[in-house]
């Protein structure tokens, strides 16, 4: 048995369910707070998201039926958490979930735990001018170092279609970088 | 742009290397950080959410136990007390007519002694008793003093005039002012 499929057991289990969740958290925290913050931007929302996506494992974890990993659901509970603060918040900070690039950037660059360099800033204003899709593609490879199966699994989009996502976006970057 | 070394074509998500280095890739190609020891103070405070928001739920669990009964359960329990309502609203109707004897207006109303049964008739039951009795006062004692006035007439017809004086006498008391 590997060790999600133990840790799922039992968190299924009552009588051990705190304990286990105890350890989820220690293993899946850091890794589904930076997918949450390269999403929601700012800390303090990503902190909030962060809470509510580990409150909805915690809830739901019974009825969890094992068709995908462990990772791969909590993953998507994650991404819908994220999307479900910036619809919620669309009249407050963020302009439009589909439309973020302009008040993406203002809101990031204004927040206390941005410290990025001229290269970061170029890299950030690059990402923030891409497609949703291509966006959170790329992020998700790239800086969560997600397979494509797994981020075909979170976003329900075909392997095939990642992939030249991924590449168009690469290969974007790349020419601006050098630019 | 090149990945770091260790990240480097390898599917490395759910190994060690990766998980150390996760706040350091994204602090070093993005610039963004986090506060200081902000995941140890995270968990802490998720765990105690956790456990306030068990403990609301099974509150509220408590408080909504009526209405988590299965549907099937809900449907049985609706249609006894509907059953049993009717039972006790059937039964004391049935007691009510034995306990009370039935008052029968038309008769009241046909004896001489109206102002006497008046009394015995209850508030509710006065305005049919009234009406019972203008019928029978009025238009049914009226018909009945009429046909005996033309009986009389149609009598006189046949009454030799010899004992016309009799008859008269007699009948016309009887039936007029009697």
């Amino acid at each position: 048995m590997d060790k999600d499929a133990e840790l799922i057991k039992k968190l299924k289990d009552t009588t051990l369910k705190d304990m286990a969740f105890s350890a989820l958290l220690e293993g899946y925290q850091e890794r589904l707070y930076w997918h949450i913050r390269k999403i929601v931007i700012t800390h303090e929302n990503a902190d909030d998201v962060l809470q509510n996506t580990f409150i909805r494992v915690y809830k739901s974890i019974s009825n969890f039926q094992e068709k995908s990993s462990l990772h791969t659901w909590m993953y998507r509970i994650a991404h819908n958490e994220s999307l479900r603060f910036l619809e919620k918040n669309k009249n407050k900070s963020y302009a439009n979930i589909e439309d973020l690039s302009s008040t993406h950037l203002e809101i990031l660059f204004e927040d206390v735990y941005f410290n990025g360099d001229e290269i970061q800033m170029k890299l950030h204003t690059i990402i923030a001018n891409f497609t949703e899709k291509q966006k959170r593609v790329f992020q998700m490879k790239y800086f969560d170092d997600l397979s494509f199966r797994k981020i075909s699994e979170i976003l329900k989009v075909s392997e095939n279609t990642l992939k030249s996502t991924y590449y168009a976006a690469v290969k974007i970057i790349e020419e601006k970088i050098m630019d | 742009m090149e990945k770091p070394p260790e990240n480097k074509s390898k599917n490395t998500f759910l190994k060690e290397a990766f998980i150390i280095d996760i706040s350091k890739h994204h602090t070093s190609y993005l610039g963004i950080t986090v506060p200081e020891v902000y995941f140890e103070k995270s968990k802490v405070s998720i765990l105690e959410r956790v456990k306030s928001e068990e403990k609301n739920s099974k509150a509220l669990e408590k408080k909504q136990l009526f209405f988590r009964i299965s549907p099937k359960t809900k449907y049985a329990a609706v249609a006894s007390f509907v059953f049993l309502f009717g039972l006790a609203v059937w039964l004391q109707n049935r007691f009510k007519k034995h306990a009370l004897p039935n008052i029968n207006m038309e008769m009241l109303s046909f004896t001489k002694d109206n102002l006497i049964n008046s009394i015995l008739v209850n508030d509710a039951d006065f305005e049919a008793f009234a009406d019972a009795t203008l019928l029978n006062e009025i238009i049914l004692k009226a018909e009945s003093a009429e046909r005996k006035m033309d009986n009389f007439f149609i009598n006189s017809l046949f009454i030799e005039d010899s004992l016309m004086d009799i008859y008269t006498s007699e009948s016309f008391i009887e039936t007029i002012i009697l």
